[in-house]
């Protein structure tokens, strides 16, 4: 009943007669939209206002707000070679090299294994299929942190066992001396990376058509070819939005190398390099802010021209369809 | 340049020998079914070669090394191929066993003399009945006993004790030729124990082969990347500070018991803070709200928007009074996840909606969205630069600081104050004009939330003409100087002003993941809605809303298990200090500064579990997933 009584009311309402009422309604019906561009600009503000500061130069930057600049000047590109000039920790190009020597097999790797385990637990039977699939996908909660300290023993020594009781020691996993490279950075990113990308890859491929699957077996295809003439192209998609979804997170990211890499300035990648800036802040504010944007920059390109797969990977990975 | 060669060689490197490895065992699983002694061939092969090279990282080997690992690989692809082009079962074992002895026997002359085993008969035959019985039990519980499988496990328990427990050193070289050549020997017997395969058989084998070739990369990675860390973290965190003493819960006696991480001393002083007394109002505002709507009614409280809105913000202020009066470092994450997950949820939720079929609506969104692509080093940097906090007597660059200071200096019966009051004013006014409106048109719902917007409007309006708003203080001269706000380092607020950047940041998920799950409500639900005459707040709250539950809470999951770890931004930001310190800050400092393995660890483990329950939510809906 009193559903139906609202409902009378309100469409009463929505047809304001008086010439009052049409104003107000009106102006409460643009309150979303206002609502919405304060919401924008107040989330672009932060961006754009360092985005602004990494062009003036270090005494404008100090004395006064970057809103200022625009009536004032104060206008340099200086920031940006000094950044780029800088020899600390390697220099910001050799960070740079760094974070593609991690982003691009940590991002490539990760992406071949994980689509030929998805397609393995999608389309090949085997005892303990669910279950293995399932116990390897919890593990995407699993937090980084737990497994950093024995990753960063096993680069850094191996793993040795002494056999009790007779004090001799066994090999398990040789020292490979890989702590302190980038090496090391990207195998922690392939093994971190391996349940989401699986469970993402795995939704994509396991909803392929059946038949496909089918008339290829009949055609005396085997797993290899079917996965590699038929599954890769039809789930490049989903390939294309993991591994850019990996590329920024391997790009980004900064706990793994700092662990990884330790206090050798030559593996830095730039996150480290411009966190290492901001430790410095009083003296580098300036080029920090340019810093920040070159470590960016290449994200903020992915994000731009690619944002479209990117979104389908966080989707894929949140929503089930 | 130099540098640029080497990583791309290192790139290119990589990528090609996993590449290599991977297509390799196809090409090598593909000759299975038709090229079944060349398979065996080429797998004993690599197998004795693997075999080979471990002995050799070992040092357990003398002679050349390359030699010994040729030898291997030859002596090992005999072993595999050769029995099986004999089709009589008899004759087959009895090449397997013979085979095997002439391996050991190769093998053993490699072996360095100071390696040679003294034999100890009792643990011999303790491993080897043991080893021969797990097998039996695991293979009569799965009703599938073989020959070769049970003999594989006695040479598994007679290498365990004939090796590993005995003596290294002490024996003879006799008893090294005895130990090595029995173990081939129960190797080749038990490879060529079995029956041949047929052709049903073979491809069974080949599909198996494939599970392993496909799935073997991954597993491998997360076993070794996830799984046995995990397990070593674990065991790390019950010893002590160089991970090798025994130490039970010591550790997480320390983190519970330590006032770094829990401190509850400040308890009483939650009920006089002020934002506990407002918080109360607020919920005392919105319950008489709904006990009035409610009995108009004729219920006892009344859901809706006038009693929701200030409860919801009293109890979300109730969370801020509690949290910011006691302090350490698991209460500083809680309170991070709480505040974060909330805000990140909520304001992509508005986002969401409002952006829903508005103009411009993918420009909008996708600015809203950009921070996700900015690193959380570089999004902490971003907003230390918001924060800035300069001398009181030099202008404020930091934007919050310069409104904020900015809007301290209105107080001074400037023309800044008199525009402020008159904005002010103006505002109140159309707020009022709107209530009443309201009461006109019975639309209570009206009516109150404006005069409910009008309040903290009020409030400013008064402290502007009153005791002044914003950082201002008396200067030497009686002339007003700036005084900023220190937000990264006045604890305990500034534990807000670092959430601010992570909720910057995951609004955007939100807001991506939401507008997606809204887009894909089934349109005939919400026609049906608007032909039964619900308008648009009726339709989000009693269909889309339902409808996107789930997604909410995938969501809310997502990010509680995000927000739990967080490090980069606190890293970045203040390091974790002025009382801003969370888990993983306080895990990676203890960990790879202090060197305090057994407590870094411990702390690791308290992360694991507190994403425990998330981990078992993931599983139940991928269960539910997989029977639908």
């Amino acid at each position: 009943m009193t559903t139906k009584t609202q409902g009378i009311k309100i469409s009463q309402n929505s047809n304001p007669v008086d010439a009052a009422g049409k104003f107000v309604y009106r102006f409460l019906k643009a309150i979303p939209t206002w609502a919405l561009w304060m919401l924008v600009i107040i989330w672009s503000i932060p961006t754009g206002s360092l985005f602004i500061n990494s062009f003036r130069t270090r005494d404008a930057q100090r004395s006064t707000g970057w809103w200022t600049s625009f009536t004032e000047g104060g206008w340099t590109f200086d920031n940006y070679t000094t950044v780029l000039s800088s020899q600390q920790s390697g220099g910001m190009w050799q960070a740079l090299i760094n974070s593609f020597a991690i982003a691009v097999p940590g991002t490539v790797i990760p992406v071949a294994i994980a689509a030929m385990a998805a397609y393995a637990f999608a389309w090949i039977s085997f005892k303990g299929r669910e279950w293995l699939f399932i116990a390897t996908v919890a593990l995407m909660a699993l937090p980084n942190q737990v497994a950093l300290l024995p990753l960063l023993q096993l680069f850094a020594g191996g793993a040795h066992w002494t056999i009790p009781g007779t004090g001799s020691v066994m090999t398990l996993f040789p020292d490979l001396n890989l702590a302190g490279s980038t090496t090391a950075v990207w195998l922690t990113h392939t093994a971190f990376a391996m349940p989401f990308a699986i469970f993402l890859l795995h939704n994509y491929i396991a909803a392929l058509p059946k038949e496909l699957f089918e008339a290829a077996r009949i055609d005396g295809a085997g797993h290899f070819t079917i996965f590699w003439r038929l599954v890769v192209p039809l789930s490049v998609p989903a390939l294309a939005a993991f591994t850019i979804f990996q590329f920024l997170w391997t790009w980004n990211d900064y706990l793994v190398a700092l662990t990884m890499v330790g206090g050798n300035g030559a593996s830095y990648p730039a996150t480290i390099n411009i966190a290492s800036m901001a430790g410095e802040f009083g003296m580098k504010e300036h080029v920090l802010s340019a810093g920040a944007f070159v470590q960016a920059g290449v994200p903020l390109l992915v994000f731009f021209f690619l944002q479209r797969y990117f979104v389908r990977g966080l989707l894929a990975g949140s929503v089930k369809s | 340049m130099e540098n640029l060669i080497e990583a791309f060689w290192g790139i290119t490197i990589s990528i090609g020998v996993s590449a290599l490895i991977f297509v390799g065992a196809n090409r090598l699983f593909d000759l299975v079914v038709d090229r079944w002694f060349l398979f065996r061939a080429i797998t004993g092969a690599i197998c004795g070669a693997i075999f080979s090279a471990v002995l050799v990282g070992n040092r357990l080997v003398k002679g050349p090394s390359l030699l010994f690992i040729i030898v291997c690989a030859l002596i090992f692809l005999a072993l595999a191929s050769i029995p099986s082009l004999i089709s009589i079962r008899k004759y087959r074992v009895g090449v397997g066993l013979t085979m095997g002895a002439g391996v050991g026997l190769i093998i053993t002359i490699f072996l360095k003399d100071l390696v040679n085993p003294e034999i100890q008969f009792t643990s011999l035959l303790v491993l080897v009945v043991a080893a021969a019985l797990i097998y039996s039990f695991i293979a009569f519980t799965f009703r599938n006993f073989r020959i070769g499988g049970f003999l594989f496990f006695v040479m598994i328990g007679w290498v365990l004790g004939g090796w590993l427990l005995a003596e290294i050193g002490e024996g003879t070289k006799s008893s090294a030729y005895l130990l090595t050549v029995i173990t081939f020997s129960l190797l080749g017997t038990s490879l060529t124990s079995g029956p041949e395969r047929d052709l049903l058989g073979l491809n069974r084998f080949q599909e198996k082969t494939r599970v392993a070739a496909f799935l073997g990369p991954a597993l491998l990675f997360v076993s070794l990347g996830l799984i046995i860390p995990l397990a070593r973290t674990v065991y790390l965190s019950l010893h002590g500070i160089r991970g090798r003493e025994w130490a039970g819960l010591k550790n997480y006696g320390e983190i519970l018991t330590n006032k770094s991480s829990v401190d509850l001393s400040d308890w009483s002083n939650i009920f006089t803070s002020r934002l506990f007394v407002l918080a109360l109002v607020l919920i005392f505002v919105g319950t008489i709200a709904g006990l009035l709507s409610g009995r108009k009614q004729g219920r006892i409280l009344e859901p809706n928007g006038s009693f929701l809105t200030p409860s919801a913000i009293g109890a979300f202020l109730l969370i801020f009074a509690v949290f910011s009066t006691l302090r350490g470092t698991v209460i500083n994450n809680l309170w991070w996840v709480i505040v974060v997950t909330l805000l990140s949820t909520g304001i992509g939720l508005l986002a969401a909606v409002l952006a829903d079929r508005a103009r411009f609506e993918s420009a909008a969104k996708s600015l809203i969205f950009l921070p996700m692509a900015i690193s959380f080093v570089g999004a902490g940097i971003i907003w230390k630069f918001m924060y800035i906090a300069r001398p009181p007597k030099k202008p404020q660059t930091g934007l919050f600081n310069a409104i904020w200071v900015g809007l301290g200096k209105l107080n001074s019966g400037n023309a800044g104050q008199i525009i402020g009051v008159a904005i002010l004013v103006a505002v109140t006014a159309g707020l009022v004009a709107l209530s009443i409106f309201g009461v006109r048109r019975k639309q209570i719902g009206i009516s109150l939330g404006s005069l409910f917007v009008s309040l903290p409007i009020l409030w400013i309006l008064y402290r502007l003409l009153g005791p002044g708003i914003g950082g201002v203080e008396e200067g030497p001269l009686g002339l007003p100087i700036g005084k900023p706000i220190l937000f990264v380092q006045e604890s305990p607020f500034n534990n807000v002003w670092l959430m601010v950047v992570l909720i910057w940041i995951q609004t955007g998920f939100a807001m991506v993941i939401l507008s997606a799950a809204i887009k894909a409500v089934p349109t005939d639900l919400i026609e049906a809605a608007r032909v039964d005459g619900a308008n648009d707040r009726q339709v989000f709250f009693n269909v889309t809303l339902p409808t996107i539950t789930p997604t909410i809470s995938v969501i809310v999951t997502a990010l509680i298990v995000l927000v739990m770890k967080v490090f980069d931004i606190v890293r970045v930001m203040t390091n974790g200090n002025f009382g801003t310190q969370v888990i993983a800050n306080e895990m990676w400092q203890k960990t790879f500064t202090e060197f305090n393995l057994g407590l870094g660890s411990a702390l690791a483990t308290v992360l694991f579990l507190a994403v425990v329950p998330a981990m078992a939510l993931n599983v139940r809906r991928m269960q539910r997933g997989a029977i639908q």
